[in-house]
Parts: structure tokens; C-alpha cells; sequence
């Protein structure tokens, strides 16, 4: 999808090496509004490309433009974007309601609105009680709160988070998805890199897959795994006779494997055309002697299409 | 929630230059800096690095009971500040107060926070650089006072006759002076060192060897240190002695009304060389 | 719950002698010392003085060589406890550098980043961490004091003749013994400084500081007080002490215009000296003691 210039996050042929080493090569995207997932081994540049969209690294070559801005005009760039960064630590003897308090007041705020706006973000990730006592003496996880608290404190258009769920007990973690799906729903730009693929994918609106510092596919979780061909689409089904339902399928040249389940009555299909599938699906339906329970896809996932591109051996297509 | 951004606030916007935003932002950081790194009991050291000195002179004062004199003491007080508040107190509590400005937040990991903040880094390192100034004259001022009243006050009459209607006042204008000068020379130094060196220590034993040995340089070499330009500020000449003084190389005072321009000249062209660096710096915590 | 097969074994092959453990901290710290480019250039200026004093003792033994060169005279300089003692001050004094370089990267960065633990949850005590630390920079002092300086003991001895060697032990033991001591008293504040700031580089600029401005601040109080008991803050004046009494020399000597019974021209007794050398070993082995802990204290 095409974004204007002033909607999206541009990176334009931007590479970025550390010495010798490679952090990202050649990135050109778009990013649009909605909850992006960046998605990648560890090494793969995820963070390199956060620290460039936020301008706390300069590119080695190519630019970066977020919603038409760069880094280099902080007093406009900054009151857009939030970064909520993986470094967890603070300046010395700070509590949580001063860090985000002290945010608020180099935006420029008075004292009562940076008090108000600090009540306010505070709320807004649970941390109201605690927010008096010294952050050196919070758990991981209300640190990370704290973090991410100071960085939507001043509601930012674009929010930036690295590995936003680190530390974060499993109501903790379900709070924060709700808000950052909230947020991609209100038109902010939410880019998230994550290592828990199946919380990311509920949320991500797209997807951004890099590894060795390549961008291996971006798009829609859906659109990537149809480009995937070579690894067929797995779909599973539960019918009355999956067997019927299985020799009927393998009628036709599309369709690599059917696995049964032992249950008896769900069955595994892997095949190399999607569209045909459904389509005969379809049709083995309407003839009335097999009643179709649930079908659904199987691996067009952020954790599936991770696997068929980087897998665990970082192998890319 | 919203999610527009903070806008700049209006009154900040006219005449095309967000000056009450600046003030605002300037405020804001010398109050953090204040807050964070001075007044604390671990900035300890630099109480004891200004105002040792006049403790020490204050039991002096306590139990000289007329063995010393005026002109004596006077000398004494000139050696002190020249050799030790000069060459070492302010030198140290400087290096100390301002490397840490920069490089501290990179070792404490906490300077991307300013960073990722609407502020433009020029204004963080003037910022930054102000309060340092004012710590650093603040307790190094103080000594210095201090140092000097006790020193003057336990002559009684004859050392109020000294300060008011003699040279006095204008000995303490003159080391509150160099006091100042220094502060702000060797402050801006060292916190250009602070964002271009890992380990600034090194450069700042070098400068410290450089300035020790000022007195044995040639004339030409002399003038490129801070403290070939304070020396001739301060009221009382303190006499050379030991093996150095058959190596002194004697050279023309700098005048006062190039001393202090040029001082302050030298230390505005460092911030502004430290604020162009830092506009390029990228956050890399690498571990120590 | 059952379990299927039990392959797993805990080690039970030979193990290296228990004494030897700390040898481990040293092993890895040389060698990324030793990528330092400052301290591969610090060592080399540290061997000049070794290098100048070799040459200057086979001059005052050699007359071809010093006719060659066009030096005129018998002799140069008398090598005697004089010349080791002055030699033994201006090594000290590059020993100091390396010290206030290597010293402070120690202890600090197992601090900082939280590797203390890790060492401390192994069969490994925070005593054999300290000896394991201070043997990295006992090796490197040495290398630049007490060790050339044997040589150039022995050297001397050789080219001299007539039983120099023997009728000199005490040179030899004075420079064992105040080699030792400084390197100790170095060690100990380097360590317990870089485990005290946690921050390298505060570690190193307080490693000068408390050189430099202890001496500033010493002078200071003689200065006012018309004594000489600031110089007992002043480690350089102190180990100074301590050697001239090794080497038998005279002690400070004061040039200026301070008459006679001024008591700014008197020295610290040496008993004092000692102590307070002493006195600041023990103050950094209760600091390390104090901050080398496995845990963590917020407060």
C-alpha cells in the first residue's frame, strides 16, 4: 500500500555498518499506520533499524524520514515520535513519576501539565502505586512499564518499541498488546519487534522480516506467506469422513499431503494453490456428503512464515 | 488517548525563534543536572577538594595566636590558592564534574533520554555546561571565600583595616575572579573531552603534566594553556622555589583585557566545537 | 515420574590443585591488557630508564667506550645505593602510570556489568578473586621495578668485581623490599578504588587525584599550620622515606628560603611513614572486603 510521504516511515536505500560489521544493508521501506512487527534472529538489525528511525544512529548511507521529519529537528521530530528503547536503565536516584514528569518539562509543558499528562500515562500502564519509590528498586517489569509509560506520555504519532513485553507478567503483557493494538487502531504508527510471534502476530497489521541485516519480506502476514511457494500452505480441516474428504482432494494435482488426525475426524492438508483448494473445497461441500466442522489456515502465522523464511538456522529464500 | 503530539506551545512560537521554549528547555536541564549529579553525599569529593583548604586554614586561625603575620599569611594564602585551588582543586573538581556531564550518562546509559527528547543538542550541551559552571563556582567560589576570611579575620582589627581600606577586596575580587575564569576554561575542556574521548581521564593527565610544567615551557609554548592566563590575574605573586625555579622560563604577562576575553573566546569556540560534535554522536553502549 | 535413562554424569575426571584457581584471573586479564596499545607504550617507556641505567653502569666500568664516545673524566656517576634509590624513584613513578591505567579496569567492569556473581557462584573465593586480580598487576609492576633493577644489581656486581655483590646485599634487599612495598600500596588503591566508584574512568581520575592532590593538600596544611605533618598524606613523600631508609640515603631535602627550626623543613618520622603505608593497605582490603560481594543493595 502507498502512503504519502507525511503518513509514513521512509527509509531510502539505508545502510548502516558498525566499523566492519554489518547492521543493516540497503533497507528501502514504507511504514504505514497500524501496528508493525519487526520480526528477526537476534543480530538481524531490528534494533539498528529502530535507533535509525529515532535518530539515536546516523545511517551510513541512504536517509530516514518519519512522517516527513528527521532526527535532525528535534524540537518537531521528537514531539512526534516515542521510543521505548531496550536499554533498562535510568538516570541515578530518579523515581518513576519523575522520569516521566522530567520528559514531560523538556517538551516545553508547565509544571501542571507535565504533572497532569505524568498522572495520566501512569494510568494508563498501572503504575500509579509505585510510581513515588525509586525506580533502582522496581522489578523488571514495573521498569518496563515505567519505560513505556514516558514513552506515550506526550502522544506521540509514532511509537516505537523495543521489545516492549520483556519482563512483563502475562496480564502485564495482554495490557500492554490491548494498548498498542488500541493505538495502531487510532491511526498512530506502532512499529514493535518482539520474540513472542504468536502475541505480536494477533496485533501486527504487517509484518517486517529481516535477517543479516536484509529486509527478507515486509507486507501483510497473509500477503507474505502466499509469496512463500515454496513451502505449500498447511490448512487444517474438520469434516464428518475425512477420508472421503481426502481421497475427493487428491483428485487433484494441487494437493501435496493429507494427514488424518487420530481423532478421526481432522485432517492436515498441505497444498501448493490456496485459492484452488478453497475453491474445490467448496464444491466437495455442496455435493452434501461430507459436513465440513471448521477449516482454517494452519501456518500463514508471523511464527509459520519466520520458520519457512530465517528458520532456525537463519537460511533465507 | 490522542495521538497528535504536543504541540509547541504558542507564546514559544514567535519571532519565528521558540525562545521561551529554549528558556523552558535550558531551565529544565540545569535543574535536572542540578538535581542529579550536585548536592549529593557521593559528589562528596568535590566539597573536600573546596573547602579543605579552609578548614585547614580556619584552625590555623583558631590556634595562631599572633605567631604569624599579615603579610605572611597573605603569601601563604596566594601559594595556596595559585598551587593547590588552581593547579589541583579546581583542575580535578572541573575534570570530575564535567567529563562525567557527558560521559557519565553514557556509562550510566541514560543519555539517549535526552536524546530522544524535543531538545536540540546544542542546547543540551549548553545546558549541560551551565550547570557544571555553576557547581563547580559555586563550591570552588565558596573555598575560595571562605579560605580567604578565615585567613584575613583572626587578625582582628588590623585584617578588616587590611581587607576594607587596603588591597583586600580587591585580592578576593580578583581570585573570586581567576576562580570564575577557571572554572569556566577548564570546564569547557573537559566537557569537549567528555564527548570525544571513551576514557577522557588521559587526555586530562596530559593537560594536567602540560600545565605543571608551564614554568620550564618556552614563551611560545606557554601560551597555549589555560593557566599562563590566570597566573597574571591573581593579586599576590607567590616566589618560585625548589629545583624548579633554575628552569623557570620567564615570559611577558598576558594583560587583563586580553586574559579575559581570550579566555572566555577560547572557552566559547570549545562548546561550540562540542556542540557541533554532538550533534553527530550516536548512542553506542558498548559495555566498559 | 520414571525415568528412561540417566546419562548424565557429573565431572569426574581430574582437577587442577585448588592453590592454583586464581591463576585463572590473571591468564585472561594479560592477555586483553595486552591489547592496550597505551599499555604496550607505558611498559616500553618504563624500560627506558632500565635501558639508560645499563648503559650508564657499563660506561662507568668500560674507559674505551667512554673515550669513544668523548666523555672525559673517571667516572660518570658513583653506582651505588644513591643511584639505585634515584632509579628505583623515577621507576616508581612509571609504575604509578601503569597502575592509575591497568589498576581501575580490574575490579570495576565485573561491578558494573554484574560478573562478580559469576565468578563468587563457583568453587572461587573473593580472596582468591583478589589475589587473582592483584597478580596481574604484581606481574606488570615488577616487571618495570624490582626485576630490572636485580639486573642491573647483579650487573654492576659483575663488573665490579672484589665482592661488590655481597658487600652490597642491602642494595639488593632495599630494592626487593621498596619495590614490593610500592607495588602493594599501588595495587591495593587500584583495586579497591575500581571497586569502590565502579565507573573506570572515575577510578583512574581518582587514582591521581588522591596522588596529586593528597600531596597539594599535604603541602597546604605545612604550609598553614607550619608543620610537617601534612606530608603524612602524601604517599609519594612517604615511600620516599621508606627507601631512603632502605637504601640508607639522607632523606627530603628542602631547598628554599625556610631557615633552620622551621619546622616545614623537618621530615615524618619513619615509624609514621610505615604506618600509614600500612595503614592504607588495611583501609583497602576492608574496602574490598566491603564492596566484593555477590548481592546487590538497592536502596
Amino acid at each position: 500500500m502507498a502512503y504519502a510521504a507525511n503518513q509514513s516511515i521512509l527509509f531510502d536505500n539505508v545502510s548502516k555498518f558498525y566499523g566492519d560489521v554489518l547492521g543493516v544493508n540497503r533497507i528501502s521501506l514504507a511504514i504505514g499506520p497500524g501496528v508493525t512487527s519487526l520480526v528477526g534472529p537476534n543480530g538481524s538489525g531490528k534494533t539498528t533499524l529502530m535507533n535509525l528511525m529515532t535518530g539515536l544512529i546516523w545511517p551510513t548511507k541512504g536517509s530516514v524520514r518519519v512522517l516527513g521529519l528527521t532526527a535532525q529537528d528535534p524540537e518537531r521530530f521528537f514531539r512526534l515520535v516515542g521510543y521505548c528503547t531496550q536499554f533498562d536503565s535510568f538516570a541515578r536516584g530518579v523515581t518513576g513519576r519523575e522520569f516521566i514528569y522530567d520528559s514531560l518539562r523538556l517538551h516545553g509543558l508547565t509544571h501542571k501539565e507535565a504533572a497532569d499528562r505524568t498522572q495520566e500515562s501512569l494510568e494508563r500502564v498501572n503504575m500509579t502505586e509505585a510510581a513515588d519509590r525509586k525506580v533502582a528498586a522496581y522489578s523488571k517489569g514495573m521498569r518496563q512499564r515505567v519505560r513505556l509509560a514516558q514513552s506515550i506520555c506526550h502522544h506521540p504519532k509514532v511509537l516505537v518499541l523495543d521489545e516492549p513485553l520483556n519482563g512483563l507478567d502475562p496480564m502485564a503483557r495482554a495490557e500492554s498488546m490491548a494498548l498498542f493494538s488500541a493505538l495502531g487502531k487510532d491511526g498512530m504508527h506502532v512499529i514493535i519487534s518482539s520474540h513472542i510471534l504468536h502475541e505480536v502476530d494477533r496485533i501486527s497489521d504487517q509484518v517486517i522480516l529481516l535477517n543479516s541485516g536484509y529486509v527478507v519480506a515486509e507486507g501483510q502476514i497473509q500477503g507474505v506467506r502466499d509469496e512463500v511457494k515454496e513451502h505449500p500452505m498447511q490448512i487444517m480441516l474438520r469434516c464428518s469422513h475425512p477420508g472421503l474428504m481426502a481421497a475427493k482432494l487428491f483428485a487433484q494435482d494441487h494437493i501435496m499431503e493429507a494427514k488424518l488426525h487420530d481423532d478421526g475426524r481432522g485432517m492436515l492438508i498441505r497444498t501448493r494453490d490456496a485459492g484452488r483448494f478453497y475453491s474445490q473445497l467448496h464444491e466437495i461441500v455442496l455435493e452434501g456428503e461430507i459436513d465440513l466442522e471448521a477449516v482454517a489456515p494452519a501456518d500463514d502465522d508471523v511464527n509459520s512464515v519466520y520458520q519457512y523464511l530465517i528458520g532456525s538456522e537463519g537460511a533465507t529464500v | 488517548m490522542s495521538s497528535e503530539g504536543l504541540a509547541i506551545p504558542m507564546r514559544a512560537k514567535a519571532e519565528g525563534y521558540p525562545w521561551q521554549l529554549w528558556r523552558t528547555q535550558l531551565l529544565t536541564i540545569l535543574r535536572l543536572e542540578l538535581k542529579r549529579n550536585f548536592f549529593k553525599l557521593r559528589g562528596f569529593w568535590i566539597y573536600l577538594l573546596a573547602f579543605a583548604p579552609a578548614v585547614i586554614i580556619a584552625a590555623h586561625a583558631a590556634t595562631s595566636r599572633g605567631r604569624c603575620t599579615l603579610e605572611e599569611d597573605t603569601t601563604i594564602l596566594a601559594g595556596i590558592f595559585e598551587l593547590f585551588y588552581l593547579r589541583l582543586g579546581i583542575f580535578f573538581g572541573c575534570m570530575g564534574i564535567f567529563t562525567r556531564l557527558f560521559r557519565g550518562e553514557v556509562i550510566e546509559k541514560s543519555l539517549h533520554y535526552y536524546f530522544l527528547a524535543p531538545v536540540r543538542r546544542e542546547l543540551l550541551v549548553l545546558g549541560k555546561f551551565l550547570a557544571g559552571v555553576i557547581a563547580a563556582i559555586f563550591f570552588f567560589g565558596s573555598g575560595v571565600l571562605l579560605s580567604f576570611i578565615f585567613m584575613n579575620g583572626h587578625f582582628g582589627q588590623a585584617g578588616r583595616q587590611y581587607v576594607f581600606a587596603g588591597p583586600g577586596m580587591g585580592q578576593l575580587g580578583s581570585y573570586l575572579l581567576v576562580t570564575v575564569l577557571a572554572c569556566i576554561g577548564y570546564g569547557s575542556l573537559f566537557l569537549l573531552m567528555g564527548i570525544l574521548f571513551r576514557n577522557p581521564v588521559v587526555p586530562a593527565v596530559i593537560i594536567l603534566l602540560w600545565e605543571s610544567i608551564n614554568n620550564v615551557l618556552p614563551a611560545m609554548l606557554k601560551k597555549l594553556s589555560i593557566i599562563f592566563y590566570l597566573l597574571p590575574l591573581c593579586p599576590v605573586e607567590v616566589p618560585a622555589e625548589g629545583l624548579g625555579t633554575l628552569f623557570t622560563v620567564v615570559a611577558d604577562p598576558v594583560p587583563i583585557y586580553v586574559a579575559i576575553p581570550g579566555l572566555l573566546c577560547l572557552s566559547a569556540l570549545t562548546l561550540f566545537y562540542a556542540a557541533r560534535k554532538i550533534r553527530s554522536m550516536e548512542i553506542s553502549y558498548g559495555t566498559d | 515420574m520414571a525415568v528412561y535413562k540417566r546419562t548424565y554424569k557429573p565431572y569426574s575426571g581430574e582437577l587442577t590443585a585448588n592453590w592454583t584457581r586464581f591463576t585463572i584471573l590473571p591468564r585472561y586479564s594479560l592477555a586483553k591488557i595486552f591489547d592496550s596499545k597505551i599499555l604496550i607504550g607505558l611498559l616500553l617507556v618504563s624500560l627506558l630508564p632500565f635501558l639508560v641505567a645499563a648503559t650508564i653502569i657499563y660506561l662507568t666500568h668500560n674507559p674505551i667506550a667512554r673515550t669513544l664516545i668523548g666523555m672525559r673524566g673517571e667516572n660518570i656517576l658513583s653506582i651505588d645505593n644513591r643511584f639505585f634509590f634515584q632509579l628505583l624513584k623515577i621507576q616508581g613513578s612509571l609504575a604509578f602510570l601503569i597502575t592509575a591505567w591497568i589498576g581501575p579496569g580490574l575490579v570495576s567492569p565485573d561491578l558494573t556489568n554484574n560478573a562478580l556473581p559469576l565468578y563468587l557462584c563457583r568453587p572461587f573465593s573473593r580472596v582468591e578473586y583478589v589475589l587473582g586480580k592483584l597478580s596481574v598487576l604484581f606481574f606488570l609492576l615488577s616487571l618495570v621495578t624490582w626485576v630490572p633493577d636485580l639486573f642491573l644489581y647483579v650487573l654492576q656486581g659483575e663488573l665490579e668485581g672484589n665482592g661488590w655483590l655481597m658487600a652490597n646485599l642491602s642494595i639488593a634487599y632495599a630494592i626487593v623490599a621498596g619495590s614490593l612495598l610500592w607495588i602493594t600500596v599501588q595495587s591495593l588503591l587500584a583495586l579497591a578504588l575500581s571497586a569502590w566508584v565502579k565507573w573506570r574512568i572515575a577510578a583512574s581520575g581518582l587514582m591521581f587525584a588522591i596522588f596529586f592532590v593528597a600531596a597539594g593538600f599535604g603541602e597546604t596544611f605545612n604550609q598553614v599550620l607550619r608543620t610537617y605533618w601534612g606530608h603524612t598524606i602524601n604517599l609519594v613523600y612517604l615511600i620516599n622515606e621508606v627507601w631512603a631508609d632502605l637504601f640508607g640515603v639522607p632523606t627530603n631535602v628542602s631547598f628554599g628560603r625556610r631557615g633552620v627550626g622551621d619546622p616545614r623543613t623537618l621530615s615524618v618520622p619513619l615509624g609514621v611513614a610505615w604506618a600509614v603505608l600500612l595503614s592504607v593497605c588495611a583501609l583497602c582490603l576492608l574496602l574490598l572486603n566491603r564492596r566484593l560481594r555477590a548481592r546487590e543493595v538497592v536502596r
